[in-house]
């Protein structure tokens, strides 16, 4: 193994391959920092450009988008008060008040640093985690398979914060585009609703970018316009040096609590769906629990930053886990990187780690080498970032969508993909409005063709039902399918009780 | 009783699964292997039936709170945003990607932030135009991917 990370590690420094990485961090970091423009969209925005390039170069780039985004919120977050991403609003809490007490450069550099030690520790995971999960997934037969991923439909279903039955029946939507078109067992046409480009079936990547970049966009239209800018650039003039040693050491003179936010940023990283966010709010919750000085929160407090940007980092690789070990995207960031992979002829999968060690491992170095990167980005690029929020959308959506169309047109070079992105861009926002989560009917649309391969393939070895329930990982993963619909059911009714003994609380 | 847009989603999703769900029937059944075309979409569209209905059900059931109204949504520009980036795919294999683009790029950032004078105007001009050259040169000329090709303009 580490021979195969050193070998994937030289590989990498190759400018061939540094240069991508190096240019998906930038585009991450700036991503990152715009308010209103996620992760997902930059990684969008990233795909058209990795086309023609070879496999380990483009998911080098979007490595780099993975981990520049996942940091570059924290710079509006801390000296604007303004969370460039989702995953950043933690950060704010208390980033942004230590920089209004005259150390916005103590704040932006414990931000920067737990995000770099956050993101190697899950890194360590990524390694080490991959190729023994990736081994027990070899041992799955297709009825394992089949409820692998009804598991991770379940799950993503009943994480979903509007309700446990739209998340379920996003999935299904999601299931229903890959009925669409062709049978995957005998590949005869079906359901093709007489439009021609329908027979082939539905290309997951122009469904994934319609529905998250128009609803990302449109949302913003409806809300905001376009005319002001993302926002005003403040702080212009402010002093970001700092004494280097002093933060790092601020940051691993807690070992335990920076491994704890790390795991707890990796472990919400492998589940499907979570995302980011949910990582850095939690191992912001435990940095208060655990902390001696809980009244500290909220007022500058350091180890609040370094909770939040070193469990966000650490998202990353765990979401990167699911991804190489099951061929299960937890995001929609690593959807779009197994759309790339996709592209290129390759299959993901537990066989991947082992069919495509060298790209595996590279992606692995990618991942590594993209921190030190985001922190030379950073250090460099700090203050410009505050430049960059005051582009105006009216100049960057039209851009991000004229580029969502390339990224469609270009996967086959024809027009039909451009017409599905459109239609799901509409099928998008039209969910979103109805709040309906996207991230299950994404998951659907991918595993979709995969539950059925292997439902099929299941009862025609052997049409006897029970095996589901009786081989004891099939059973097992179905219960625990079973276990994470009915706690969701149970955590949403808690919340119910709750808001009612708070609005109850409120009339008296 | 009235439904809430949950209710409203619920009943258009139980209406697309089962206009889909008689299209199944059309499915022949395949000799060669035991399980046809058309066992796995009709177990998903009922089960997304059941789901559906279950979801009209409960908003049914549920009683409706006040809501207090929120931010008024500018609905009158997302379907105007909509039928211009429409245009523009209609467009493109007519006119071809550059004159389609540049086109799309301007009206749509004029739409946006209206301009108020000539400087406004060449603003726009400006960012349309550098859209265009940025994204033909790296993609056609850098990275070798074909753009759309207009059948009027041959480029």
């Amino acid at each position: 193994m580490y021979e195969l990370l050193a070998a994937g590690i030289v590989n990498v420094v190759q400018v061939k391959y540094l240069l991508p990485l190096f240019l998906g961090t930038l585009a991450g970091v700036i991503g990152g920092a715009l308010p209103g423009v996620t992760i997902t969209m930059t990684i969008i925005v990233v795909l058209p450009f990795t086309f023609s390039l070879d496999p380990l170069q483009g998911l080098a780039a979007m490595t780099g988008v993975y981990v520049g985004g996942s940091a570059g919120g924290l710079v509006t977050a801390v000296l604007l008060g303004i969370p460039g991403s989702p995953s950043a609003i933690a950060t704010t809490f208390d980033g942004h008040a230590l920089a209004r007490r005259g150390e916005p450069g103590r704040a932006v550099w414990l931000g920067i640093w737990a995000s770099f030690f956050g993101g190697l520790l899950g890194g360590i995971v990524l390694i080490a985690a991959t190729g023994p999960l990736a081994a027990i997934a070899l041992q799955f037969g297709p009825w394992e398979f089949f409820s692998l991923f009804v598991l991770a439909l379940s799950m993503v279903a009943g994480l979903a914060e509007s309700s446990l039955l739209k998340g379920l029946v996003s999935g299904c939507l999601g299931l229903i585009v890959t009925v669409l078109g062709t049978d995957p067992v005998m590949g005869q046409d079906r359901l093709t609703l007489g439009i021609p480009f329908v027979r082939g079936g539905i290309d997951f990547l122009p469904v994934l970018i319609g529905v998250f970049a128009f609803s990302q966009v449109m949302g913003e239209i409806e809300r905001r316009g376009g005319a002001a800018p993302i926002a005003e650039a403040g702080a212009r003039t402010l002093r970001l040096a700092v004494s280097h040693s002093k933060v790092i050491w601020e940051i691993v003179s807690r070992p335990f609590q920076l491994m704890w936010y790390a795991l707890v940023g990796v472990l919400i990283g492998v589940l499907p769906a979570i995302g980011g966010s949910a990582a850095s709010m939690m191992a912001y919750d435990q940095a208060k629990k655990i902390s001696p000085r809980p009244e500290a929160f909220g007022k500058g407090a350091p180890e609040g930053i370094i909770a939040s940007e070193a469990s966000n980092n650490a998202n990353v690789g765990g979401s990167l886990v699911t991804i190489m070990a099951f061929g299960i995207p937890g995001d929609a960031v690593t959807a779009v990187m197994l759309g790339a992979l996709t592209i290129h002829g390759i299959q993901s999968g537990p066989l991947f780690i082992s069919q495509n060690a060298q790209l595996a491992y590279g992606i692995f170095a990618a991942y590594l080498l993209a921190h030190p990167l985001m922190v030379l980005i950073l250090a460099v690029g700090a203050r410009w970032m505050l430049r960059v929020v005051t582009v105006p959308k009216a100049a960057l959506f039209p851009v991000v969508l004229v580029l969502c169309a390339i990224g469609a047109y270009a996967l086959n070079n024809t027009m039909s993909n451009v017409y599905v992105l459109l239609a799901f861009g509409v099928l998008g926002y039209a969910m979103a409005k109805l709040g309906f989560p996207l991230a299950p009917f994404i998951l659907g649309v991918i595993l979709g063709d995969q539950i059925e391969i292997n439902l099929v393939r299941s009862l025609m070895t052997d049409s006897n039902l029970w095996l589901f329930v009786t081989r004891p990982i099939s059973a097992l993963l179905l219960a625990m399918a079973v276990a994470s619909i009915v706690l969701s059911i149970w955590q949403h009714r808690r919340m119910q009780e709750k808001a009612a003994a708070a609005e109850g609380a409120a009339d008296f | 009783m009235k439904l809430s847009k949950d209710g409203w989603g619920g009943l258009a999703v139980l209406a697309a699964s089962f206009a889909l769900f008689s299209l199944t029937f059309e499915l022949k059944p395949n000799p060669l292997v035991p399980i046809g075309p058309g066992f796995y979409p009709r177990a998903v569209l009922a089960l997304t039936a059941l789901f559906a209905a279950a979801l009209v059900t409960l908003d049914l059931l549920r009683a409706k709170a006040e809501r207090s109204p929120g931010p008024a949504a500018n609905y009158a520009a997302v379907a105007l945003h909509f039928a211009v980036f429409g245009l523009y795919v209609a467009a493109l294999p007519w006119i071809g990607f550059r004159i389609a683009t540049f086109a799309y790029v301007a009206a749509t950032n004029a739409l946006m932030d209206r301009p108020q004078a000539a400087r406004g105007w060449l603003r726009v001009a400006l960012v349309a135009l550098a859209t265009v050259l940025v994204t033909y040169f790296a993609f056609e000329r850098y990275l070798l991917v074909l753009l759309p090709r207009g059948r009027w303009t041959d480029f």
